[in-house]
C-alpha cells in the first residue's frame, strides 16, 4: 500500500516537471539538432532517462537546468549512435526544413535562417540565453566553459546575425 | 569604457546596463543599444519554435535499487532578470517593434495566446518575486491597482496587445508560470476560453477592460482567477 502510493507520488511529481518544462526540452533539441524528428526523438529519450534518474533530482527547483543537461546528452548520444553529417543548409532534409518552414512573416523567417545557419559554438549559448532564460553562469556551467568565454561567443553570435540581418535588409 | 567594451558587453547581453555615463553622451551606442534590443526581441520570436503535443513515453517501473543515481544537482542559481532588468527605453523599443510587425490577429484571444510565445523567459518557475518599485512602474497607478495577494508575481514588463500598452505580469502557479495581463481597454461581453496544445486559460471581463490568465495544461485556474479578480482595481 505504502509502495503503492510512493509510486503514484513519484509518476505525478514527474507528471508535473514535465508539464513545465517539455516546451523548454523540445525547443532546446531542437535548435541543438536543427531537426524537428530528431527532436522528438532526443526528447523521448531524455524523458525515459529523467524518469529513471527521478530520485536524483533532490530539489525541483534544479528541475530545469537538470532536465536541460539530460537533452543535452540524449542529443550527443543521438548523433554519436548515428554518426550524422554536419546539416547543410542549401539541402536541408524534410524534417529539417519543418523547422524554418513555420514562420508567418518574411523578416522572421530570415532570422530563423541566419539562427539555424550559425555555427553550434554560437547558437546553443544564444538558445540557453535567449529562450531558456538561462544566465552567463548558468550557460557556462552548462556547456563547461569559462564566463568569459560565454559571453564571446553570445556578442559573436549576435552581431552574426545583425550583419546578416543588415545585409539582407540592404539587399 | 569606450564604444568597443560597451558594445561587446551588450552584444553579449543586451539587458546589460552598465556603462550608463558612455552610452548617456555617445548616439552611436545608443543607436546600437536599439538595434540589439530591436533584435534580441525578434531572435526571441525566432527561437520560439511550435512545440508538438507531448507524447509520453512508457515508463518503466523503477524498482528502488535499479535507480540510476547521477551527481548532485546544482541548485539553480538566482535567474537571469535580463529581461527585467531592461529599462523602459526596452518597452518602448518593443512596443515599437510589435507595433511595426505587421502581424494581425485574428482575435483577441489569438493575440492574447500568441503572447506567451513571445517572451519565453518570462515563463519561468523561480521564487524571486518581483519588486514593488518593478511592479508599480508597470502597474501604473493611473491604470490599475494591484497588490501582491494575487500570488507570487516574479515577472512584470509592459507589453503591446491590441496596441495598446499593458501590463503583462506573470505569477508562480501550483503547476509553474502563470501569465496575467492586464487589459483595461478590452472590453468583452463574457469571459472567452483559451486553449492551445500547451496552454489554456482565460480572458475574464472586468468592468470595461478585462484580464487574461493563462497557465499550463495541468494549472488548475480558478483559484488564480480569484485571487487575481480580487487583487486588482481599475483607477478609471
Amino acid at each position: 500500500m505504502h509502495e503503492a502510493n510512493a509510486d503514484r507520488g513519484r509518476r505525478r511529481r514527474f507528471d508535473r516537471i514535465v508539464a513545465v518544462f517539455h516546451q523548454d526540452m523540445y525547443r532546446y533539441a531542437a535548435w541543438l539538432s536543427r531537426d524537428k524528428a530528431i527532436a522528438e526523438d532526443v526528447v523521448q529519450e531524455a524523458l525515459l532517462r529523467a524518469w529513471k534518474s527521478l530520485d536524483a533530482l533532490r530539489d525541483d527547483a534544479a528541475a530545469k537546468p537538470w532536465l536541460l543537461t539530460i537533452v543535452r546528452r540524449e542529443n550527443a548520444r543521438y548523433f554519436e549512435r548515428r554518426r550524422l553529417e554536419t546539416v547543410d543548409i542549401d539541402n536541408l532534409t524534410a524534417s529539417q526544413a519543418a523547422l524554418l518552414a513555420e514562420q508567418p512573416d518574411e523578416e522572421l523567417a530570415d532570422l530563423r535562417a541566419a539562427i539555424y545557419a550559425l555555427d553550434d559554438d554560437y547558437r546553443e549559448p544564444l538558445v540557453l540565453q535567449v529562450l531558456l532564460g538561462l544566465s552567463t553562469k548558468e550557460i557556462a556551467a552548462q556547456l563547461g566553459l569559462k564566463q568569459g568565454a560565454v559571453l564571446t561567443r553570445l556578442h559573436r553570435a549576435r552581431a552574426k546575425l545583425k550583419e546578416t540581418m543588415d545585409s539582407e535588409a540592404g539587399a | 569604457m569606450n564604444c568597443e567594451e560597451y558594445r561587446e558587453a551588450i552584444g553579449a547581453d543586451p539587458s546589460f546596463d552598465g556603462g550608463a555615463r558612455h552610452v548617456a553622451e555617445c548616439a552611436a551606442c545608443q543607436a546600437y543599444r536599439s538595434d540589439m534590443l530591436a533584435l534580441e526581441q525578434q531572435i526571441s520570436r525566432a527561437l520560439a519554435i511550435e512545440v508538438p503535443r507531448l507524447v509520453m513515453p512508457e515508463l518503466p517501473e523503477v524498482a528502488a535499487d535499479n535507480v540510476v543515481t547521477l551527481a548532485a544537482p546544482r541548485r539553480v542559481s538566482k535567474p537571469a532578470w535580463f529581461a527585467m532588468a531592461a529599462t523602459v527605453a526596452l518597452a518602448a523599443v518593443l512596443g515599437l517593434r510589435m507595433l511595426s510587425s505587421g502581424i494581425e490577429y485574428a482575435s483577441l484571444a489569438d493575440e492574447v495566446l500568441a503572447h506567451v510565445d513571445h517572451e519565453p523567459y518570462a515563463m519561468r518557475v523561480t521564487d524571486t518575486p518581483v519588486s514593488d518599485q518593478r511592479l508599480a512602474r508597470v502597474v501604473a497607478s493611473d491604470v490599475a491597482r494591484m497588490d501582491h495577494s494575487g500570488g507570487l508575481i516574479t515577472y512584470a514588463q509592459t507589453c503591446v496587445i491590441n496596441g495598446n500598452d499593458v501590463p503583462h505580469l506573470v505569477l508562480q502557479g501550483e503547476y509553474g508560470p502563470v501569465m496575467i495581463l492586464l487589459m483595461p481597454d478590452e472590453m468583452i461581453p463574457e469571459a472567452v476560453p483559451l486553449s492551445d496544445e500547451n496552454s489554456q486559460g482565460v480572458i475574464l471581463p472586468v468592468g470595461n477592460g478585462s484580464i487574461a490568465i493563462i497557465g499550463g495544461r495541468e494549472e488548475r485556474l480558478e483559484a488564480i482567477e480569484q485571487s487575481v479578480l480580487d487583487s486588482v482595481t481599475w483607477s478609471t
